[in-house]
C-alpha cells in the first residue's frame, strides 16, 4: 500500500545504508574459511564448505538486514548452519592436518611449525564439541566476544569464561606434553 | 600458549579458490541480472521505491495551499525545489508507543487507482525515456571506470487519499499539536496524487570475473516529470504540511516559522533522520539542489569488519523534470555527475 510506503521512508528505512559486498567478500573469505578450519575440516571440505556459504549468503543478501546483525556475525550463522548440515549428511571429521605450514620458511623453522600445528589441531581436535566451536569462531574466525555470544545463545560472560577455561587446559595439556 | 599462538592455524584461503568462488558468485549476479523475473530488478526497487515515496510525502509535506477558494480545484502541483525536514524516529517510535497507529492514520485513508507496477528493464536509455514520456538527460561525465549498467522504466501508479478529520485531530493531539485546528469541511474531502513512470539508470563498474560486484554498487539516477497532486476547493493544505512538521518533531514556533519560508506550491520536503542523515544544499547547474547523506549509526555490538558505506541522495529539479541521483559515499560523485547532465 502506498501508505505503508510512505511510513517506510518516514520512519526508519531512511536510515537505510549499502553494503559493500565486494569488500565483505575479501575481508570475510577469510573468517569463514579458518573458521571452518578450526572446526576441523580439512582444507578441501573447508572450501567447499566456504563457497556453500557464501553462494547461500549471496543469493539471500537482498534479504540481509544490518540492525539485525553485523555482516561477519550473519556469515556465521549461515557457516555454522552450513557445517552442522554437513557433519549431520558426512562422514566423521578427519584429523586436521599441517598443509597450512607456509612454504617460505626455512626447512628447520618449517618442521618445527609442523609438527606445533600438528599438536595443537591434535589438541583442538580432543575438545568437546561446544568448546571447540568456541575457539574456531574466536581464533579461527576472529569473532568478538559479543558477537560469539549472538551466534552461539551464550551470554557475553558466558562465552568468555568458557573460552578462558578452555584455553587453560589447552595450555595445561600443552605444557605437559613438553615445548615440543 | 598466547592469543598469537592460538591464532597462528589461520591460513588464507588459496587463490584460486578465492578466484574460482568469486567467479561463481558473479555467475549467481548475471543469473540473478539476466532473468526477466522482478528479482533481477531489486536492485532499482530501492530506488524507484524512495522516487514514489518521495511523491508520496507531498502528500503530507507539500501540498500547494489553496490561494482563491472560488477554484474548484488548485494546479497541480510542481516539485521545483526540495527541502530537508529534519526527523526524528525515535519520536515518531514514541507516538507509536503511545497509542498511535500510523498504519491505520496513513494506509487506511490511501486508496491504489491505478496499481504500481514492478519497474521493467529497457533495451536503452532512449527508449525507457520514450516509455516514459520524457526528455533523456544523461551524464556526460561518470566516476571512472563507471558505466551504463542497466536501464528501467517503473510506473509507481495513483492513488486517492480521503481526509478523515478524526484522525488527523487524534494525530494532532498525538503530536502536542494542539494549535493547529483541522477544518470539519475537510472530512471526506478527496486528494487524487498520480506519480508518472519514472526512468531508472544504473551505472556501475562493468564486471570483474576475479571480484564479485555488490548488487548495490554503483549509481542510480532516476528522471522524471513531476508528480501530479489535484486538490478540492477550499483545502489549506500548508496546515496539513505543518501538522506533518509537528509529527516531524518540530515545536509550534519552528513549524510555523519553517511553513511561513518556504513556497509550499513548489518545494517538496525529504525526511531526513536526525541521528544518521545530514544534508545540505548544493549548486546543480544553476539550481539548487539537496544533498543528504546517511551515515552508519553507531553502536553496533560487532567488532569484526562492516565496510558499510555512507549512501547519499542527490535531489534536484530542471526544465520541469525531477531528479534523484543515489549511490554510496559523501555524495561528491553524484553533485559532478549531476553537473555534466545534458
Amino acid at each position: 500500500m502506498g501508505g505503508e510506503r510512505l511510513l517506510a521512508w518516514l520512519i526508519p528505512a531512511v536510515e537505510r545504508e549499502a553494503v559493500d559486498w565486494e569488500a565483505v567478500y575479501r575481508e570475510e573469505l577469510p573468517r569463514v574459511f579458518n573458521f571452518l578450519r578450526y572446526r576441523g575440516f580439512d582444507r578441501d571440505t573447508a572450501e567447499d564448505l566456504t563457497s556453500a556459504t557464501f553462494e547461500k549468503a549471496w543469493r539471500a543478501r537482498d534479504r540481509y538486514r544490518r540492525e539485525r546483525a553485523a555482516v561477519s556475525t550473519w556469515l556465521l550463522t549461515i557457516a555454522r548452519n552450513v557445517a552442522i548440515d554437513h557433519l549431520r549428511r558426512a562422514r566423521p571429521e578427519r584429523p586436521l592436518d599441517d598443509e597450512s605450514v607456509r612454504t617460505e620458511d626455512t626447512p628447520e623453522t618449517a618442521a618445527l611449525q609442523a609438527a606445533q600445528v600438528r599438536r595443537l589441531r591434535r589438541l583442538l581436535g580432543g575438545l568437546p564439541e561446544r568448546e571447540r566451536e568456541l575457539l574456531a569462531l574466536k581464533y579461527g574466525a576472529g569473532a568478538t566476544n559479543r558477537a560469539i555470544a549472538a551466534l552461539t545463545g551464550l551470554s557475553e560472560s558466558n562465552v568468555g569464561t568458557i573460552l578462558h577455561r578452555t584455553v587453560g587446559a589447552l595450555r595445561a595439556r600443552w605444557d605437559e606434553g613438553g615445548a615440543q | 600458549m598466547s592469543d598469537e599462538f592460538l591464532s597462528g592455524l589461520r591460513e588464507e584461503p588459496r587463490r584460486e579458490f578465492s578466484e574460482r568462488l568469486a567467479q561463481r558468485l558473479h555467475e549467481i549476479d548475471e543469473a540473478r541480472a539476466s532473468a526477466p523475473t522482478p528479482g533481477a530488478l531489486r536492485r532499482f526497487a530501492p530506488a524507484l521505491a524512495g522516487a514514489g515515496t518521495l511523491a508520496l510525502v507531498s502528500l503530507l509535506f507539500t501540498l500547494e495551499p489553496v490561494r482563491a477558494a472560488a477554484r474548484d480545484f488548485l494546479d497541480l502541483f510542481r516539485v521545483k525545489r526540495f527541502a530537508a525536514v529534519p526527523v526524528d524516529p525515535a519520536r515518531l517510535a514514541r507516538l507509536a508507543q503511545g497509542g498511535l497507529d500510523f498504519k491505520s492514520l496513513v494506509a487506511e485513508q490511501v486508496q491504489v487507482v491505478v496499481k504500481p507496477d514492478k519497474p521493467q528493464v529497457v533495451a536503452s536509455p532512449e527508449s525507457g525515456a520514450l516509455d516514459a514520456g520524457i526528455a533523456l538527460a544523461q551524464p556526460t561525465s561518470l566516476p571512472r571506470g563507471f558505466e551504463l549498467a542497466e536501464a528501467a522504466v517503473g510506473r509507481p501508479g495513483s492513488f486517492r487519499v480521503q481526509v478523515d478529520t478524526a484522525k488527523l485531530e487524534a494525530l494532532a493531539l498525538a503530536a502536542g499539536a494542539d494549535e493547529i485546528e483541522i477544518p470539519a469541511f475537510w472530512n471526506g474531502a478527496t486528494i487524487e496524487i498520480a506519480l508518472p513512470p519514472v526512468l531508472a539508470l544504473r551505472y556501475a563498474r562493468p564486471p570483474d570475473p576475479a571480484v564479485p560486484r555488490p548488487t548495490g554498487d554503483g549509481m542510480v539516477l532516476l528522471q522524471s516529470a513531476s508528480p501530479q497532486v489535484q486538490l478540492p476547493a477550499g483545502f489549506e493544505l500548508a496546515t496539513l504540511g505543518r501538522l506533518g512538521l509537528r509529527v516531524a518533531g518540530m515545536s509550534a514556533e519552528e513549524a510555523e516559522r519553517f511553513s511561513r519560508a518556504i513556497d509550499w506550491r513548489s518545494t517538496l520536503l525529504v525526511p531526513v533522520p536526525v541521528q544518521s542523515g545530514t544534508y545540505r544544499e548544493v549548486e546543480v547547474a544553476g539550481r539548487t539542489g539537496l544533498l543528504v547523506t546517511y551515515l552508519p549509526p553507531a553502536g553496533s555490538a560487532d567488532a569484526g569488519p562492516r565496510r558499510l558505506r555512507q549512501q547519499a541522495l542527490l535531489l534536484w529539479s530542471a526544465a520541469g523534470k525531477a531528479y534523484a541521483l543515489m549511490g554510496a559515499g559523501n555524495g561528491m560523485d553524484l553533485v559532478e555527475t549531476a553537473q555534466s547532465l545534458r
